[in-house]
């Protein structure tokens, strides 16, 4: 993160938040609570400073890999007739799993070749109520051409649009906590997983579990895509780097 | 250094003080140094850009530096072939052959004085493995 | 539209598998009927020691992973105890693994630290100090300070020097400035020492609110 001059009250807003909202009185009182993470506060912290955004098109490289390596490499290996199935986890309000379809539309040329599901899960009900809705606002959309929003989305009022039905009914909604085994593993295999911004802020042991859950959860040979600041490295070793030209991702090792 | 353009060394590494001074006595000689915390960054770097020279450590959190060894040369060149030199604190001949079983073209014995880093990573860096 | 629904399958296996199941697969079962025992037995606290015998003949490495996760799970001392014995593997994979699992138990591990501290083997002692790092700050300054003062491998006495780096406060100044006393002409822990000891005075002096 890089602060200008510019953006010191910015960055002293955020600090001011964070004392009155964990009570501390002082500046060296909660750099000491920082520098101790009490309560985890430095995650606290870094959220009041990165608005975890999700828009449609978010992460567009990803998309192009999916379009471009990914899928040929899982269709060299699937069984002919066997859907591709992509996971988007968490979905939050459904910005990731409906711009999977809209790409695939859009800008895969085998797309009317295959059955493609999109399952999009969250831990949050609610946003998983608001996917299924598919109603969105400007800043949801700004990342997408003109054309696009033509073609799948209707307005609903001032600056709203819902995506339109088919779109909505071609993707699957559903709950999940990825560190649940149970509940996870009821999802089945995938070609490719989207997993984005989520496992840094769990601890050591749910990391371990969740990653050991989605390896589950892929098909070997199956394709993980982390956020972009986010790393295996730190993650778990399960998963062998696969370096394309729009992104690095990670994969189930094949039989 | 003969050529004009710098050898880059990827420094392996997931003490940040160890790295530092490999990049300090490096950098100094004219090398060009990035850094990885684990094999598995290691790797991350590697598919992406272009290296001279490897510096391994073999202890280190999610994928260790025999284990990184023995995944990279299972790669096509010229990545398989990258030399590497392990810098390892274990000196017990068990643990060296690990090492050179997995593909180190070096083995050196921690700690080491700035200016042997520099010699043993000028000399690698004109070594091709295998 | 290529775009087709379907709602999951309901899981076609029991999510729930007995302990003598678990542990029969185990002992015999092929790669992928271990790593589904090893992703329950941590439901089976008593299957510790069954654990840490697959993990002495494991040769898949990603089972051998969950057999570690299974165990850092438990997080009871019978599960540290099967750990310990890997930290002196010749196989690196394996001492990796143990530290992280180690790390990822957290109270559970940190009563073993200080004697891993005081191991006749400087590379135990070493990996005993990414341990320390996980502990209780007062706790993992005090122990590698402790250190400092009569530890004779100087890697060691780096590795502890790193951990400081991190989480050094003044109290830790007078150890560093012995180490480096004692081991003058060793350029490495010389400049490691220079660097952790600039690092503890850069903080600024905080007081506990």
């Amino acid at each position: 993160m890089i602060f200008t001059e510019t953006k010191r009250y910015y960055v002293e807003r955020r600090v001011v938040d964070r004392m009155t909202v964990t009570g501390t009185t002082g500046f060296e009182p909660y750099f000491a609570r920082l520098r101790a993470d009490m309560d985890g506060e430095i995650e606290q912290f870094v959220n009041t400073f990165t608005i975890n955004e999700t828009y449609f098109y978010r992460e567009e490289h990803q998309l192009t890999c999916l379009t471009s390596e990914l899928l040929a490499d899982r269709l060299k290996t699937k069984p002919r007739g066997q859907p591709i199935r992509i996971w988007s986890v968490p979905c939050s309000t459904g910005e990731e799993p409906y711009s999977i379809a809209l790409w695939l539309l859009e800008n895969w040329q085998h797309v009317d070749e295959h059955d493609i599901e999109i399952v999009g899960s969250d831990i949050d009900t609610d946003a998983i109520a608001s996917a299924r809705a598919g109603v969105y606002g400007k800043r949801a959309l700004m990342r997408l051409p003109r054309p696009v929003v033509d073609r799948y989305f209707v307005p609903t009022g001032v600056d709203t649009w819902q995506i339109v039905s088919d779109l909505r009914d071609s993707v699957h909604f559903t709950r999940v906590n990825i560190v649940d085994r149970v509940e996870t593993r009821a999802h089945g295999q995938f070609d490719v997983i989207f997993c984005r911004n989520v496992l840094i802020y769990f601890d050591d042991l749910s990391r371990r579990t969740a990653a050991e859950n989605l390896f589950e959860n892929l098909y070997p040979g199956g394709f993980i895509c982390l956020g972009h600041t986010e790393s295996m490295s730190r993650i778990s070793p399960l998963f062998d780097v696969a370096w394309f030209a729009d992104a690095i991702v990670y994969r189930r090792p094949s039989r | 250094m003969v050529n004009d353009t710098p050898k880059r060394v990827l420094v392996i590494d997931d003490a940040s003080l160890v790295r530092r001074y490999y990049r300090t006595a490096l950098e100094s000689a004219g090398f060009e140094v990035a850094e990885a915390l684990n094999g598995l960054e290691a790797l991350e770097h590697l598919l992406g850009g272009h290296f001279d020279l490897l510096i391994v450590d073999v202890n280190m959190p999610q994928m260790d530096g025999v284990s990184f060894l023995q995944t990279l040369r299972a790669k096509s060149l010229p990545v398989g072939s990258m030399p590497a030199l392990v810098i390892s604190s274990e000196t017990a001949p068990k643990r060296i052959a690990a090492a050179n079983a997995a593909g180190a073209n070096f083995y050196i014995v921690k700690p080491l004085r700035p200016e042997a880093l520099v010699e043993y990573a000028s000399l690698l860096c004109g070594v091709r493995h295998g | 539209m290529p775009l087709i629904r379907k709602p999951p399958s309901a899981a076609d296996e029991k999510s729930t598998a007995s302990e003598s199941a678990v542990l029969d697969a185990l002992a015999r079962g092929n790669d992928d009927e271990r790593w589904a025992a090893a992703r329950v037995a941590a439901d089976f606290p008593d299957s510790v020691p069954a654990i840490a015998d697959a993990l002495r003949r494991e040769r898949s490495a990603v089972v051998r992973k969950a057999l570690f996760s299974a165990l850092a799970r438990i997080a009871s001392p019978q599960s540290v105890e099967a750990v310990l014995p890997f930290l002196r593997s010749d196989d690196a994979l394996a001492r990796t693994e143990a530290c992280d699992t180690l790390i990822a138990m957290k109270e559970a591990a940190w009563p073993s630290v200080a004697a891993l501290l005081r191991d006749p083997d400087a590379d135990v002692r070493i990996l005993a100090c990414s341990l320390a790092r996980d502990m209780p700050r007062d706790s993992a300054v005090s122990l590698c300070c402790e250190l400092l003062d009569s530890e004779p491998e100087i890697n060691v006495c780096a590795g502890a020097v790193e951990v400081l780096a991190e989480i050094g406060e003044a109290a830790a100044l007078p150890a560093l400035e012995r180490c480096a006393q004692r081991f003058g002409d060793a350029p490495f822990l010389a400049f490691s020492i220079q660097m952790a000891i600039d690092r503890v005075r850069s903080q600024p002096s905080v007081s506990r609110a």
